[in-house]
């Protein structure tokens, strides 16, 4: 009895290959039951990849994994779920046409048997109820805002008796308010005898909430777990970047790169650069109720040349919605649109391209490149599209313009036939930036830039986008990285369904854009 | 009424068992484009192992270890080998077709259609008008009922469902969508496989080169029209019949007024109706698949 | 180049597989699948003026298959090249009776015209469907071949039919001499013509031209292009139409060279086929052409086979079906060898 407790989760020099990339490497590390521990580090540390193994969802290729002092099978999802562990994925897993019953249900394991749409009900209520979601159950999934969803992935994940609860990245969807209320709720499951891995990369969170906190980079564990008591933020931050590169950056940027404290930005402040007539007006934009996301509700909005104007919000608040919106991608219903003093309400994309409109779209995959085309395909779409489709072109030629074009932006491939997938994010991010950011650029739409992308490839984008600043460029930043958009902004508009709900100007504080996020995204939920 | 009424359910019973099998591999994820040799097989299958065992049963079970073996083909090359779903599913309809030719031709020596002495249990006469129908007609309501419950209300049919929508979902709570694909496509097997033996072995007692002609890619339409919902995809197939005995009906009234072979058209018609319809109420849904993976590793 | 190597490699494994498959499938049908295999070659290939032979059955098919690969490129499962074919060649069996008597070197292309504009409107409506409305191709097209063969019983049993026929087959009333374009042997310096120019053409436009890039682009990834301010629609439909009016244009070539009138359910795989010779040629237009000689080969060994093997010509359809069974496949194990084999150091 006066031995120290088994571990809740112990990992034993696991290592993991995905081909030729190694993601992780001889890792070692234990958890303490019944406390919170913090997993942290830069993208592409391993983090995920971690997560997974001890969910079973990856079979390391080396290395095993204990729960409760006892061995699993790795790489079995319901061996893992069996001793206990439970993983929240980072963008949920989902199906969104279930309903809410459905889910549960879905995720459940033992006996099944046929159930009636009410017996489904009544079954899951109580469970739902008791930790704190409220939601009609028969609600589909993807008519659920955001907190919601991820308040039901964590009761899918609790639907069984977890001991282990596992979430990846919980916070990068979620507005201040929001964070605190799962941070309360994780607090509870602890109480519950609960032990959480919770994954982060903003050291602030850490602190906030953790007992302990482990590092990771590139697939190594460089320290951990360690009370949290004896941990400087200072001392985090090094860890989580590590000394060479820390060396590169400045303290400022280092700082809004992992979060380290309370963003009270004072903004890029570069005020008096902007000036000149505005290079988008958006007078009173609406925009017709689709698919694809909240429709936009008189949305007026103006960027001069030179500024850079970010939008915070929930996701899920229209921001997508105002990308399309100015990329002609979504109909209008009301309200007019000028692009460097033309008029291009009816325009097509394409026109309001030749007027010099940029975009670095949201999904880098799907909207930005084509995977499986060659990169010099995929570069020269924006100019091919300039002019005739039937003219002559000679891939020669094209081929070291685009050679010429990467190479200034410091895109490390091997030749331009190369498929676009086979990049790493940051550098395909380079190859839509070589696209995107040319000298006839006159507003860019930044959606995301920086998501997914490690350290070195995060300031990359932030500098190009405050060169074309600099340059006269007007910039449009979307961001759920409230650091991000307190660095490099100078002014943030806050989005919420749909509408402008709020404009601050450095230096911001996150308390009152915390509020503007959420005024409804508390109501919604209730 | 009544001729009308046995009319279209002798020509859309075989088409709701296939269009069964065509909604459970869509809800795990498969375009199922092999119906229509499936359901060939099936009725080849039947009327030779009539031929050849003397018993119904046992020419059933033939048809049926067939079309369950051909789906898991279909399963392998798909799922293992990540071939395109269309075309695997077209060639192995070409399988079906071209197979089922030779195998009459080298068993029979003939290329025409094979007659089998007898067919399907009829219902009989407590069943008046109808009891010319055969069994599996009378089985279909069961049939598509329990492949609502099994679809709709249970959590096999859940997990089925998230293998299809969202396979890391399923994956992430332990379910194996490609085992969940091979369940699905031999499931699929042994409807195609009935619903081939009643096309061949319902109301009438042979087999004839190509006779399922698209029934089986008719099948797959009322899949889409019906939202691969098992009882709206029923309802879309017995829409199909009933535009085809409407045609039929059609026919015997005019004479040769309207061209019989374009009366002939219209369940294929309906069909492109069908699909145009649900992808309007969907709000154009985005179709199948991008040709993006099939050329690249 | 070694990305294309590895792709032909590829087929090739697979296409041997597709032919093991076979083997076993003839084997156990009762043939000797040997004897099976054997006689194809000999058909293809092999005997005195197999080559003529499947030439002639090559190039129409090289015409459809390149519309094919164009659709494809483009990202649309267009796989309606039967129904375009027919239809194609029944335009142009109008136009010619509409024609009768007028001078052959205008006939001639006229009637090819009409033919290729045929094949056009066979795919407008599902190219329309489709990017209009998000109706699926797949199953539009298909029903299509359905209708179309449909279209094609009628016009050849009523219409267009030939009083004089006494066959089972409902067929057309012969083209007059002077419009065909080729014996009955079906290879003469007109065709091959035609078919060179639509392969020079078609190299062009896939290779040389911002329409081929952002086809291929908009085919791999169509959302990407529609960001880069491309209208999906316009590539879209002109992939389509180019397609259809290549199908036509090869149901015409058959209607005046070799058949010389059209007969209902004529080359009823000739559609199917030419899908899987784009496929086998990964779409490149040159690998079309190679891949067209072989199954233009096996087309015309499925004539050789019942006549002087004895054996039924259903085994052509065996194979063809076979191989698309596993054309599209992309094995982890054949890959690995592959790479292993080919990589650069």
């Amino acid at each position: 009895m006066s031995n120290p407790p088994k571990p809740a989760l112990e990992c034993r020099d696991v290592t993991v290959k995905f081909g030729d990339v190694t993601a992780l490497s001889d890792v070692a590390v234990s958890f303490a039951p019944g406390q919170i521990h913090a997993v942290v580090g830069q993208n592409g540390a391993g983090k995920t990849t971690f997560a997974r193994v001890a969910a079973g969802l990856v079979q390391p290729t080396a290395g095993a994994v204990d729960v409760m002092g006892e061995e699993i099978r790795t790489g079995h999802v319901n061996q893992s779920r069996a001793a206990g562990v439970e993983l929240v994925h980072q963008s949920f897993a989902l199906p969104p046409s279930f309903t809410v019953a459905e889910t549960m249900e879905f995720g459940a394991t033992g006996k099944g048997g046929v159930y009636s749409r009410r017996g489904l009900s009544e079954k899951w209520r109580s469970h739902l109820a008791s930790l704190d979601v409220q939601v009609d159950l028969n609600t589909r999934i993807r008519d659920l805002p955001i907190e919601t969803q991820q308040g039901i992935e964590i009761a899918r994940a609790l639907v069984m008796d977890a001991r282990v609860l596992i979430l990846d990245e919980p916070t990068a969807v979620l507005s201040p308010t929001g964070i605190d209320m799962l941070f309360a709720r994780v607090r509870r499951l602890k109480e519950r005898g609960v032990t959480v891995i919770l994954i982060l990369h903003k050291i602030r969170e850490v602190l906030g909430i953790a007992d302990t906190v482990t590092v990771l980079r590139g697939g190594r564990k460089v320290e951990g777990p360690l009370p949290i008591a004896e941990v400087s933020a200072e001392r985090l931050a090094n860890l989580i970047v590590g000394d060479a590169i820390a060396k590169t950056l400045d303290r400022h940027e280092r700082d809004a790169l992992v979060g380290t404290k309370s963003p009270v930005g004072e903004g890029a402040g570069h005020p008096e650069t902007a000036h000149g007539p505005s290079v988008l007006s958006m007078k009173s934009v609406s925009t017709r109720p689709d698919s694809e996301g909240t429709a936009l509700d008189g949305v007026d909005l103006d960027i001069r040349p030179g500024e850079i104007v970010g939008i915070a919000g929930v996701e899920g608040n229209g921001q997508k919605t105002l990308v399309r919106a100015i990329s002609a991608l979504a109909d209008l219903a009301s309200g007019s649109i000028r692009l460097a003093g033309h008029d291009v309400t009816g325009e097509p994309l394409g026109a309001r391209r030749a007027i010099g409109l940029r975009i670095i779209p949201f999904e880098r995959n799907v909207e930005g490149l084509s995977l499986t085309s060659s990169l010099w395909q995929n570069w020269s779409a924006r100019e091919l599209l300039q002019g005739s489709l039937l003219r002559v072109i000679r891939p020669a030629t094209v081929r070291e313009a685009c050679d010429r074009s990467l190479r200034e932006w410091s895109v490390h491939y091997h030749n331009s036939a190369q498929k676009a997938g086979s990049l790493s994010g940051g550098n395909a991010q380079k190859v839509i930036l070589a696209r995107e950011v040319d000298r006839g650029a006159r507003l860019i739409i930044a959606a995301q830039p920086t998501r997914g992308l490690d350290i070195g490839a995060t300031a990359f984008v932030w500098q190009a986008l405050r060169q074309a600043r600099d340059r006269g460029v007007a910039i449009l930043l979307i961001s759920s990285d409230l650091d991000e958009l307190f660095d490099i902004s100078d002014r943030v508009v806050v989005m919420l369904s749909g509408r402008v709900n709020g404009e601050f100007r450095a230096p911001f504080d996150i308390a009152s854009v915390g509020a503007a996020m959420t005024d409804a995204a508390a109501r919604k939920s209730a | 009424m009544n001729e009308i009424i046995i009319a279209i359910l002798r020509s859309g019973t075989p088409l709701i068992y296939v269009t069964l099998a065509g909604v459970i591999a869509q809800r795990a994820g498969v375009w199922n484009l092999g119906l229509e040799g499936l359901m060939i097989i099936g009725a080849c299958a039947t009327i030779v192992g009539i031929m050849l065992t003397n018993s119904i049963l046992a020419a059933i079970l033939i048809a049926v270890f067939i079309c369950v073996l051909a789906s898991v083909l279909l399963w392998f090359v798909i799922d293992r080998l990540k071939a395109n779903p269309i075309i695997a599913g077209l060639g192995l309809t070409g399988l079906g077709v071209g197979g089922t030719a030779l195998a009459v031709q080298s068993i029979f020596g003939s290329q025409a259609s094979v007659t089998a002495p007898f067919g399907l249990p009829k219902l009989g006469p407590a069943f008046g008008a109808y009891g010319v129908l055969s069994i599996s007609v009378a089985a279909m309501p069961f049939v598509v009922f329990g492949m609502w419950v099994l679809l709709r209300r249970t959590r096999f049919g859940l997990r089925l469902a998230a293998c299809g929508e969202h396979p890391f979902a399923a994956r992430s709570v332990g379910a194996n969508p490609s085992r969940m694909r091979l369940v699905a496509l031999s499931i699929g097997g042994v409807l195609c496989a009935i619903g081939g033996a009643e096309l061949a072995a319902g109301s009438l007692q042979f087999f004839a080169q190509g006779m399922t002609a698209g029934r089986g890619f008719m099948a797959f339409a009322a899949v889409i029209f019906g939202a691969s919902h098992p009882v709206g995809a029923t309802f879309a197939a017995l829409f199909f019949a009933v535009v085809g005995a409407l045609g039929i009906r059609a026919q015997l009234m005019f004479g040769d007024k309207i061209p019989h072979d374009l009366l002939q058209a219209l369940p294929y018609l309906a069909t492109v109706f069908g699909v145009w319809l649900s992808g309007k109420l969907r709000g154009g849904a985005k179709a199948a698949s991008s040709f993006a993976e099939l050329k690249d590793q | 180049m070694k990305d294309n190597l590895i792709a032909v490699v590829r087929s090739l494994i697979f296409v041997g597989l597709a032919l093991i498959l076979c083997a076993l499938v003839f084997q156990f049908a009762g043939y000797n699948a040997l004897t099976m295999l054997w006689a194809v070659a000999d058909g293809a290939f092999l005997r005195s003026g197999a080559i003529e032979q499947s030439l002639r059955w090559a190039l129409p098919l090289f015409i459809t298959a390149v519309g094919v690969g164009i659709s494809f490129r483009a990202g649309f499962f267009n796989i309606g090249a039967q129904g375009q074919f027919y239809v194609g060649a029944i335009c142009a069996a109008f136009a010619a009776e509409a024609f009768k008597g007028g001078p052959a070197f205008l006939v001639i292309p006229a009637l090819l015209i009409s033919g290729m504009l045929g094949g056009a409107l066979w795919a407008l409506w599902p190219g329309l469907l489709r990017l209009r409305s998000g109706t699926d191709e797949v199953i539009t097209t298909l029903m299509g071949n359905f209708m179309a063969g449909l279209l094609l019983v009628y016009v050849t049993s009523g219409p267009l039919k030939d009083p004089s026929g006494s066959g089972q087959q409902a067929s057309s009333r012969p083209l007059d001499a002077a419009y065909r374009i080729s014996d009955s042997l079906g290879l003469s310096p007109t065709i091959i013509a035609i078919a060179v120019a639509v392969g020079v053409l078609m190299w062009l436009l896939v290779n040389r031209t911002a329409f081929g890039v952002l086809a291929s682009l908009a085919g791999r990834n169509g959302t990407m292009v529609e960001w880069q301010g491309a209208r999906l629609w316009k590539l879209g439909l002109s992939s389509f139409l180019i397609s259809g009016a290549l199908a036509g244009l090869a149901g015409t070539i058959e209607f005046m060279g070799p058949n010389g009138r059209i007969a209902s359910g004529f080359l009823p795989a000739h559609g199917f086929t030419a899908i899987l010779i784009a496929l086998v040629a990964n779409l490149s237009v040159v690998g079309t052409a190679a891949a067209a000689v072989f199954f233009g080969g096996l087309a015309s060994a499925a004539l050789y086979l019942p006549i002087m093997a004895g054996l039924p010509a259903a085994a052509i359809d065996i194979i063809n079906a076979a191989i698309a069974l596993f054309i599209t496949a992309r094995s982890k194990l054949v890959d690995k060898v592959l790479r292993l084999g080919g990589r650069p150091s």
